[in-house]
């Protein structure tokens, strides 16, 4: 019976993104060639030298500021089918982007806002998790902020925005930040809290 | 017993005139053959050459009751192309049926079995059943039959597959057989029904019969011909249930069958029918020949135009995702199909989900996925795509006074259960009875009371199977977690529960109604009935 039911859901999460990702062209294009994003991929320097208004030189600065690195994320385990395994990997190496789209800062509410917008991007179960679970870590003032703007805004933009699992990160590095956005029906979160309770990545 | 006093000339007119619709048959009527006194007037009509009214026509004539009868068959088409129909071994018409073992018994009674081309009927003992979504699968095979039940030796078949037009073949043969042995039977064929319309009370008022209530039909020949009794046998558009103002309940399901003639691995065994169900509708394919298969794939009108114009190899590249792929894969190519520049390599794509699939297969994985799989769809044998609007209709009666309807005219159903000529058939058969057993007594077989017997043997049962289709179709449109997953442990379910699967296979086999009335029962079925 739970067998049953794991089979149609629980795995079926997984399923599901790449599911969503079978029914796109540049989805498909991302399944068949399994990209990665790595220092190894992606030239940082490369990166570093485009127009400050760009996509890729935001995302680098961001990575910068951040003091985090593309290569710092924690491998799929236990996920059997290569295919469900690269989605999970894609799913993590492209959450940074986030960051760079909405704006939002590494602290926790923001943290938490993105988990938002993930959930509902994706209806992933650890998102949902930590989503929710995470409110738990802050102060009442925080708390407010995210009932007030922030989870608004991250179920408002993480619904009616582009599937962005399916999105060609790689092609857009030298486009400006405004064009990416608009491509992708993203506009940033309110950004009205303090930058004070700073967490890992 | 009344027929037989009628008979006798001492009777006079008033009384003639007062039974004339009650008791008697035309013919009987003054003991002389009905064509010398009106030559456009019959007993029987049936409109409609389909496999419903020409087997109506071939059970009528086979039995030694009608022989006196003079009889019509009115059809649009030419049906001396089915009587001169010539197979190809190896090519396999599109529009084949799938007949359960009953209808398979009713067609030996009325003498068709043994007419038809015997090696292209296929019989299949094994049947396949899958979720699309969720991979819940059922199967049938009736070797669980020959296993637990001495009495039978080998396993019984499931269901025959058939060609419609080799079923017609078998059945104009037995027609003519019975008029070369007398019978008073007219094919009119190459012939429309323009009108069809009640004898105004002036006709022919002078002679004995009163011909005022027959149905009359205006032929596309410029003759009109009457009839004590008008069956339409003509489909689903049926000109005769307009004309008896007979109301056809329903809807259309927006939706197309699509057929075509397959081409299949010949290295793997062709002796399953499988089918499988995807948002849009299930897709089926049924074993005609080694290495030859019949598809019906429901699906949206939009679809169905794009599959039957992309280039073969793309269409065969197509089914093969449609029974192996995920729905999501299945979906997004039947999309892009419909752009005019899709600029995809079909059966590259399909190869590559192939790969992903099986990529953390065992080799022994993949081969026992191999075996619950149709074989591989290599060609399709051109010309052989087409499809059908499909639809839920019954008609709110089956009969009125000096009409039935048959088949299709009746009712219509989803295919995917391949139960719709089979119902026809059954229809055929019980109505047949009903009209010989009226002959025996000596009834008029156009009296609405008669009719009944027929309307009431057939209507509820035809209703069960049409909304179990419906239901089926309903239950397996949706993708929505919770209902995959219900229906999926119910089909477990049942696939793991022997008495049940039996039962719900008879029920598909058509041994569920042979206890009624007035179908005599078979010895046949006796067997397999008391499994
Ligand atoms: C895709 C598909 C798959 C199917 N699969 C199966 C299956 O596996 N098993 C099964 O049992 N059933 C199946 N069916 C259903 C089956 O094909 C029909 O139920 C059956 O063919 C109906 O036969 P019929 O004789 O009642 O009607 P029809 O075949 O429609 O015959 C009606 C006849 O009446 C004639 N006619 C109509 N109007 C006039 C007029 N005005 N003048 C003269 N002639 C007229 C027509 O020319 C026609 O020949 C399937 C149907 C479809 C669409």
């Amino acid at each position: 019976m739970v067998a049953a039911l794991g089979e149609t859901t629980g795995a079926g999460q997984l399923e599901r993104l790449r599911n969503k990702m079978l029914a796109s062209s540049s989805g498909r294009r991302i399944l068949r060639t399994r990209p990665t994003l790595s220092t190894e991929t992606i030239d940082l320097n490369y990166l570093r030298s485009l127009s400050p208004a760009t996509f890729g030189n935001k995302y680098v600065s961001w990575l910068d500021a951040a003091g985090v690195s593309p290569d710092t994320r924690t491998a799929v385990h236990y996920v059997d089918d290569p295919e469900l395994a690269y989605v999970m990997r894609r799913y993590r190496e492209t959450h940074d982007f986030f960051h760079t789209l909405t704006d939002l800062p590494v602290t926790v509410p923001a943290e938490v806002a993105l988990k938002w917008f993930e959930w509902v991007q994706t209806g992933l179960p650890m998102t949902g998790l930590s989503a929710v679970f995470g409110p738990l870590r802050l102060n009442s003032q925080e708390r407010q902020l995210l009932r007030q703007s922030l989870i608004p805004w991250a179920v408002q933009c993480g619904s009616t925005c582009q599937d962005l699992m399916c999105v060609e990160w790689e092609k857009m590095w030298e486009w400006e930040l405004s064009r990416v956005r608009e491509e992708l029906g993203i506009w940033p979160a309110p950004n009205n809290f303090e930058e004070s309770s700073r967490v890992e990545a | 017993m009344l027929g037989l006093s009628y008979r006798s000339s001492t009777f006079t007119q008033t009384l003639i005139e007062k039974y004339a619709y009650r008791s008697r048959t035309l013919a009987t009527l003054r003991n002389i053959p009905l064509q010398n006194q009106f030559v456009n007037a019959y007993d029987v009509i049936i409109l409609g050459g389909g496999v419903a009214g020409a087997a109506l026509a071939a059970s009528l004539v086979s039995s030694p009751l009608m022989k006196a009868k003079k009889i019509a068959l009115v059809e649009a088409m030419d049906l001396s192309r089915v009587q001169q129909w010539t197979p190809t071994s190896g090519q396999y018409s599109n529009r084949v049926v799938s007949l359960t073992p009953a209808s398979r018994t009713f067609l030996e009674d009325i003498g068709v079995w043994d007419r038809l081309f015997i090696d292209r009927i296929r019989p299949y003992t094994n049947m396949q059943v899958w979720d699309g979504i969720s991979d819940a699968r059922i199967e049938f095979d009736t070797s669980i039959f020959s296993k637990t039940h001495q009495n039978v030796s080998e396993p019984p078949a499931i269901a025959y597959m058939a060609e419609n037009v080799n079923l017609q073949y078998g059945i104009m043969k037995r027609i003519r057989a019975a008029q070369e042995s007398g019978q008073q039977f007219d094919i009119i064929d190459n012939t429309k029904v323009q009108r069809v319309f009640a004898q105004g009370k002036d006709g022919e008022k002078e002679d004995a019969i009163d011909l005022s209530a027959w149905p009359s039909l205006e032929l596309s020949n410029g003759q009109t011909i009457s009839g004590q009794l008008l069956i339409g046998a003509d489909g689903a558009n049926s000109p005769v249930r307009a004309y008896a103002d007979i109301q056809s309940l329903g809807w259309d399901y927006d939706r197309q069958g699509v057929v075509a003639t397959l081409q299949l691995d010949p290295a793997t065994q062709n002796v399953t029918a499988w089918q499988r169900f995807l948002p849009t509708g299930p897709i089926a394919i049924l074993p005609l020949d080694h290495g030859i298969s019949s598809m019906v794939w429901t699906t949206t009108p939009a679809i169905a135009a794009a599959l039957k114009s992309i280039p073969e190899q793309d269409f065969c590249a197509l089914v093969n995702v449609a029974i192996r792929s995920n729905p999501a894969d299945v979906q997004y190519l039947c999309q892009q199909i419909q752009k005019s520049e899709h600029g995809l390599d079909l059966q590259d794509e399909y190869s590559w989900r192939q790969m992903a699939q099986n990529e953390s297969k065992t080799s022994e994985e993949i081969a026992s996925r191999e075996d619950r799989l149709p074989p591989h769809v290599i060609g399709v044998q051109s010309g052989t795509r087409a499809s059908f609007p499909l639809r839920l209709r019954n008609s709110e009666r089956y009969v009125a006074d000096r009409i039935a309807l048959v088949g299709d005219a009746a009712h219509t159903i989803h295919p995917l259960a391949g139960q719709g000529l089979n119902q026809g058939l059954r229809d055929v058969q019980v109505l047949s009875n009903v009209l010989t057993n009226g002959v025996k007594h000596g009834e008029d077989l156009g009296n609405i009371h008669l009719l009944s017997q027929y309307a009431s043997n057939r209507y509820a049962r035809n209703l069960v199977m049409l909304s179990a289709c419906d239901k089926i179709h309903r239950l397996y449109s949706t993708e929505f977690g919770p209902m995959v997953w219900a229906r999926s442990l119910g089909l477990r379910g049942v696939n793991a529960f022997g008495y049940l699967k039996s039962e719900i296979m008879k029920y598909a086999m058509g041994i569920e109604d042979v206890k009624s009335k007035i179908t005599p029962s078979r010895e046949r079925f006796v067997n397999i009935d008391r499994l």
